[in-house]
């Protein structure tokens, strides 16, 4: 076996059960190409190995690694900011927990955007993280480092946050697959808050079976996270009758042609049926009120003391939560209930899964979505995230999985929603998906070349 | 509705303690009322409809 890394979460977990393999190889494998790689991606914050595994597990001795804001007592979580730089958490994140005793290895932090309060990747603290099929094109935000380690193959899967689309759009940038679970499946205990009504935590890895697996181990009731529902967790691959909708028109119409095509492509294989498309712009809208209100009430000291501290981007748009009037705010949180109702009794009416792109337009650069992005720039981040905020604002679970490349080479990534805690169904739909099609195991070309 | 000036906006954060540098409140203003939308199900709104009502209809509907 040539290259240990390069195999899917599921293939090396068979390969340590047939004892082909061993847990050192396996990490040994990782650190080799972390070695090589990082100077080129800048994807991980620290590679100290903060949990070694255990043999015994669903995933034992498997490395992982994850963004920089899961909390683990007496480790330093950076949150990507200088604010918190070198601070060291008191607790441990559920999450972590859960994975501890599911017998992965913890090997190392992964970078994000700060405070996980932006769409592309960019850092100006601690450096942009790059996209391994090529570095001058964004990652994606805010789990950049884990859309862009998972990708490079440098762990087999990756924990990170989604409040607007941070597991989803550096899943399609990076081309591979992220689970963005329902508001309240997956405790929040121990991780860095940014809005307590969209927040969500989920698995990005290089197959929807891989992402089972993760999904598995780190979903279910806490009592330290009070949203966390008390329904069992059911976790289920197998083959069974899916009805899937789609929009076609407000594909063909919206998106680029390129991405439409690779999605359309994709409806095709599901024999999806045609729905109206949902309230895309005006959702997002309410995803943004209660994402700037609740993250501007949560960063408010730091605000009021050392605002300086923040990159210009995230202070900028912590400064416009505090215009939010109360009353509007709640309103849009009010209004949440109708719109979850609506979603389910029409999109989803005959139907278990609505099918969409997960970013309408090719993957941009850096230097496009960045600082000197000039005058277009702030459209074009509306563009990375005009898919993706409505799941939030619903609360509902999505899949993120490629599905194509542009021409340039860069990844196309197809969303699917579901309903409330249809976890499940979106995973069986995508490793249906994945056995019939192989763009989530091509690998960017600089990796293969190594 | 009215539209919040920039202005207001300034006010608003003052009142929070929020520093704001100059000219920031005019480059925020389009971002912050471009967010009050009209929504069409605002006049179907029950009045014992609260934020926590969500999560009976998250149930409801899985």
């Amino acid at each position: 076996m040539s290259e240990p890394a390069t195999l899917s979460l599921a293939q090396a977990r068979a390969a340590l059960e047939r004892r082909e393999l061993s847990a050192a190889e396996l990490l040994q494998s990782c650190r080799r190409r972390i070695e090589r790689w990082q100077p080129r991606l800048n994807a991980f914050v620290s590679t100290e190995l903060r949990f070694p595994g255990t043999e015994r597990g669903a995933l034992g001795g498997i490395p992982l690694a994850h963004k920089d804001m899961f909390y683990r007592a007496g480790r330093v979580s950076n949150c990507g900011s200088r604010i918190r730089k070198g601070w060291m958490a008191g607790t441990t994140a559920a999450v972590l927990e859960r994975l501890d005793a599911a017998g992965a290895a913890d090997i190392g932090t992964l970078n994000m955007a700060e405070f996980a309060y932006g769409p592309t990747g960019h850092n100006e603290h601690w450096g942009d993280c790059c996209n391994p099929w090529k570095p001058e094109y964004i990652t994606g935000g805010s789990s950049s480092g884990s859309g862009a380690a998972v990708a490079a193959r440098l762990v087999f899967g990756a924990l990170g946050s989604d409040t607007g689309g941070s597991i989803r759009v550096p899943a399609a940038a990076c081309g591979v697959t992220g689970l963005k679970t329902t508001w309240g499946r997956v405790s929040r205990f121990g991780a860095m808050p940014l809005s307590h009504s969209l927040d969500t935590i989920g698995p990005l890895a290089r197959s929807a079976e891989d992402c089972m697996l993760i999904f598995a181990a780190i979903a279910g009731h806490d009592d330290r996270d009070p949203i966390t529902s008390r329904a069992p967790v059911q976790v289920d691959l197998g083959a069974r009758a899916l009805r899937v909708a789609v929009s076609s028109a407000w594909i063909e119409r919206n998106a680029h042609p390129q991405v439409a095509s690779a999605v359309l492509a994709a409806a095709r294989f599901f024999a999806a049926r045609e729905v109206e498309a949902p309230e895309f712009d005006l959702l997002s809208a309410h995803c943004l009120t209660v994402m700037q209100a609740e993250a501007s009430a949560q960063h408010v000291q730091w605000m009021r003391e050392r605002s300086q501290d923040y990159s210009s981007a995230v202070r900028v748009r912590l400064e416009a939560g505090y215009a939010i009037p109360a009353a509007q705010y709640l309103e849009v949180l009010r209004l949440r209930t109708m719109w979850l109702e609506r979603f389910t009794a029409t999109t989803l009416a005959d139907a278990d899964l609505y099918l969409c792109p997960a970013v309408p337009v090719p993957v941009p650069t850096r230097e496009e979505t960045g600082p000197r992005g000039g005058t277009e720039m702030p459209q074009r981040l509306a563009q990375v995230t005009r898919l993706t905020r409505w799941v939030n604002y619903l609360g509902v679970p999505a899949l993120v999985l490629p599905c194509g490349f542009d021409s340039r080479g860069l990844p196309i990534g197809l969303q699917l929603v579901g309903r409330p805690f249809a976890e499940s169904t979106l995973l069986a739909a995508g490793h249906r998906y994945q056995q019939e099609t192989d763009w989530h195991e091509r690998l960017p070309e600089p990796i293969v070349a190594s | 509705m009215k539209t919040l000036t920039s202005e207001t906006i300034e006010n608003l954060l003052a009142a929070q303690g929020v520093p704001l540098a100059a000219g920031r409140a005019e480059r925020l203003a389009p971002g912050v009322n471009a967010l009050n939308v009209a929504d069409p199900l605002r006049d179907k709104l029950p009045f014992d409809v609260d934020p926590t009502t969500y999560l009976i209809a998250q149930e409801r509907a899985r």
